[in-house]
């Protein structure tokens, strides 16, 4: 065989597998861990709720998809019907909160209601309420 | 303008009725589909559902991103490729309870139920009909139902190369754990 034809195949050989290597990268990567992750936005949970309350529109086009760091009291602890447990955080609405699912929370006894908490999340949107997925927190105050 | 509709009609729920009306703001939607290379299942915790069991109506919306996939590149393809969820942000089910009367609320038990309604995904209505459980349990009420949809109904496209290799139709859970709004 000729050199010219070593190095081709060689070349093609390898650009496949990277190839091969890159798609099962991209394929099994994970979310972004909400622990590390840098936040677009640094926001209280009562600024949040209001932004989206007075004009939802430009507070989806400013919040949908980014990472928040959201600080606020806990309002409820639900655990759901997965492995996830959802918090709500207060706002200035009776009606509406900040919905925040944790994917899996190992210790669950460390959240209280009335604990001020902050967290990282990625916006979903608005229902009744802001919704952030994918949390995690930076640190809960007692 | 949709948004204030939407609003004053939860509000409506809220205050114009004496307990008649439960909801809940962290009910669970899940979808799943069988694939020989891998399973295509994701979670909604987020999802709004109000029951009224004066009359059976029930309504549920959901947020499409707040579907929750474990790959991240398949949340990705879900909401910009199959769902466009920019464009169509909520998902919509308006139905009845259509056998109210054998559900005794008063006393808590399962009962078989059969919901009627409407269910609207990407802008696109359709009637669905399905089988499910009310369960009356001590300060609540749980509704549980599993159906199919067929994402072409909802001109959800994927392409062929993809499409072989899904169900025709994916599986929904229902899962809701409902309190009465009176108590809020």
């Amino acid at each position: 065989m000729k050199l010219y034809v070593k190095i081709a195949l060689f070349v093609v050989l390898f650009i496949a597998v990277s190839g091969i290597l890159a798609a099962l990268i991209l394929y099994n990567e994970k979310h972004p861990d909400m622990a590390k992750a840098k936040p677009d936005f640094v926001v209280t949970a009562t600024v949040l709720q209001k932004e989206f309350e007075d004009n939802e529109a430009a507070a989806s086009a400013r919040y949908i998809n980014k990472i928040l760091e959201v600080s606020g009291t806990i309002v409820t602890i639900t655990p759901t019907d997965s492995i996830s447990t959802n918090i709500s955080l207060k706002t200035g609405s009776d009606f509406s909160s900040v919905i925040c699912t944790f994917p899996a929370i190992t210790d669950p006894s460390k959240f209280k209601t009335g604990d001020e908490i902050a967290l990282r999340g990625e916006c979903s949107g608005f229902l009744m309420d802001v919704l952030l997925n994918n949390c995690a927190t930076v640190m809960n105050r007692k | 303008m949709k948004r204030l509709f939407l609003l004053a009609f939860f509000l409506n729920i809220v205050f114009a009725v004496n307990g008649q009306k439960y909801m809940t703001k962290n009910g669970f939607i899940g979808f799943y589909s069988h694939t020989p290379m891998e399973d295509i299942k994701a979670d909604n915790n987020q999802v709004v559902g109000v029951l009224d069991i004066s009359t059976g109506e029930m309504v549920f919306q959901a947020l499409i991103k707040s579907f929750h996939f474990d790959r991240a590149l398949m949340e990705e393809h879900f909401n910009e490729n199959y769902m466009e969820s920019e464009k169509f942000p909520k998902s919509l089910f308006k139905g009845k309870i259509t056998n109210l009367a054998s559900v005794d609320f008063s006393k808590t038990g399962t009962y078989d139920v059969t919901v009627e309604g409407d269910l609207t995904i990407r802008d696109v209505t359709n009637k669905i009909s399905t089988k499910g459980t009310i369960e009356v349990v001590n300060g609540g009420i749980n509704a549980n139902s599993k159906f199919n949809i067929v994402p072409e109904d909802y001109k959800i496209t994927i392409p062929g190369v993809v499409r072989d290799k899904f169900d025709k139709s994916m599986a929904v859970t229902v899962t809701m754990k409902y309190t009465p709004i009176a108590n809020k």
